[in-house]
């Protein structure tokens, strides 16, 4: 008897089909000791990771589809998007990556490099899906997907597939554990800036804040019960020559509230470079304004 | 503490250097393995452990327990925010030879946090912080401030309080850990 022609079977060859014809879309990063990460082989020469599980350091040895070794160059890296990008000199021949959206639901196949030139692959279902949300490094990431997978640490960092073949993102850790995407779009979006430049264009000021209670004797006057503290002004930064000390609590930017983060890492993007800023700070128990103009973030 | 215990705890006592880039993280860590029963020696000392905050010591052949690092090479690895009874269970596993790993990553990429959710710390609460990390008694304390005894102690209960704390070496761990994950550069 031959359940060949059935539907699970055929669901199964589809599968391994589709995982077969993936393994030229990722690379293995050796860390050591037998053990490895995923990338993903982004355009010819281009391979992105997941940064937070990236090591310090600015070369890599990589594993190709076939199981040659590749040198390969940290090229960029930027913690609020969690993209890191390698560029080896080797050409490694570039997939088609079709973009996808994720639908709440579907399938979800999840590639990862074995670490000898092939590839794993886990089956699951787009769990959830939501809008865009800022990760705690400020980072803007365009949708919110979280898969019901399973997923090794060797295997994060590589794409994952929805049914038709396109390519969703790549798959990441979230908090506890949990399997989330990068979406493609955010990898549209980053990728270029990190090739060309090394990290992404963002405002700044030179401060490092951190969210204080507003002294109760300026609550009313302040109009908000938090603000965000000054606890170091870097040299010569815009926050410095526009006067801004230590010890200043910065109420809002512009209107913004200051402890809105996520409103203030909005409106500290690309585009905000060169514009001037009212900043209203409490100093010395008054609460006084303060023009600035957001300068470009210096590389970290 | 009997005799027999005392003996038992010397015999487990073990050197352990610290390495850590905030100073005050270092202080809290310092405190965290003095407590245990543990030696702070120096990182160039002779140590049987080096417990390693942020970024591990670079070319550092002795047995690391790292909290927050991101290295499959380390003998033991903690989240950032483990607590004072997981670094002492870690430093003396990976002294006896082992292993330490948590079973699942806490600390993925995660959405940001809005402040508005837990209580914030005020200007005030954070310059009695400052001194609690310095080992200052309450009086020193009200010194330096220019305030009150009394006040001092209202304020440290604040503290306590707001950050779930039941001593000063807690408090100021859990302190310097809340500022790593609130702290933004603008």
């Amino acid at each position: 008897m031959s359940f060949s022609s059935d539907a699970l079977s055929q669901l199964s060859d589809a599968i391994s089909a589709r995982a077969e014809a993936a393994k030229n879309t990722v690379v293995a990063v050796r860390l050591g000791e037998g053990r490895h990460l995923t990338g993903m082989v982004w355009q010819s020469g281009v391979v992105v990771v997941s940064e937070q599980s990236l090591p310090r350091g600015d070369e890599f040895e990589l594993v190709a589809p076939g199981g040659s070794t590749l040198a390969a160059k940290l090229a960029g890296r930027d913690a609020s998007t969690n993209i890191a990008i390698l560029k080896t000199a080797d050409v490694i021949a570039a997939p088609a990556l079709a973009a996808a959206d994720a639908h709440m639901g579907t399938l979800a196949l999840a590639i990862g490099a074995d670490g000898e030139g092939g590839v794993s692959a886990r089956l699951g279902a787009v769990n959830l899906v939501g809008g865009e949300w800022h990760s705690r490094r400020g980072g803007l990431i365009d949708r919110r997907i979280v898969l019901d997978i399973g997923l090794a640490h060797r295997e994060e960092g590589g794409p994952v597939f929805d049914a038709t073949g396109g390519c969703l993102g790549m798959s990441t850790f979230g908090p506890r554990g949990q399997v989330i995407v990068i979406p493609h779009a955010t990898l549209t979006r980053v990728v270029p800036q990190l090739v060309k430049d090394g990290h992404v264009a963002r405002g700044w000021l030179g401060v490092a804040l951190q969210a204080v209670a507003v002294p109760d004797a300026l609550r009313e006057s302040a109009d908000q019960t938090g603000g965000m503290m000054v606890m170091s002004v870097v040299e010569n930064g815009p926050a410095a020559q526009a006067g801004i000390v230590a010890g200043d609590i910065i109420l809002s930017v512009d209107g913004i509230s200051a402890h809105r983060f996520r409103k203030i890492a909005r409106y500290f993007g690309g585009d905000s470079i060169g514009r001037k800023a009212d900043v209203r700070v409490i100093r010395g128990g008054a609460i006084i304004t303060v023009q600035t103009t957001i300068a470009e973030r210096r590389a970290a | 503490m009997s005799a027999v215990a005392s003996d038992v705890a010397f015999a487990h006592r073990l050197r352990v250097a610290v390495h850590a880039d905030d100073p005050l993280r270092r202080a809290a860590l310092c405190k965290v393995v003095a407590e245990a029963g543990h030696m702070v020696v120096g990182l160039q000392d002779e140590a049987d452990i080096v417990l390693a905050d942020g970024s591990r010591p670079p070319d550092e052949a002795r047995s690391v327990v790292g909290l927050g690092i991101v290295d499959d090479r380390l003998r033991g690895a903690l989240p950032r925010e483990a607590d004072a009874r997981q670094i002492d269970a870690a430093i003396r596993a990976v002294a006896a030879g082992l292993i330490v790993r948590t079973p699942v990553r806490e600390n993925g990429f995660g959405a940001m946090r809005e402040s508005e959710g837990h209580a914030l710390l005020t200007p005030r609460e954070l310059e009695v912080l400052a001194a609690l990390a310095e080992g200052m008694t309450n009086k020193a304390i009200a010194r330096r401030l220019d305030i009150s005894l009394h006040t001092v102690k209202f304020h440290v209960e604040s503290l306590f309080r707001k950050l779930g704390a039941r001593t000063r070496t807690e408090a100021v761990a859990k302190a310097a850990e809340r500022r790593r994950s609130e702290i933004i550069m603008l």
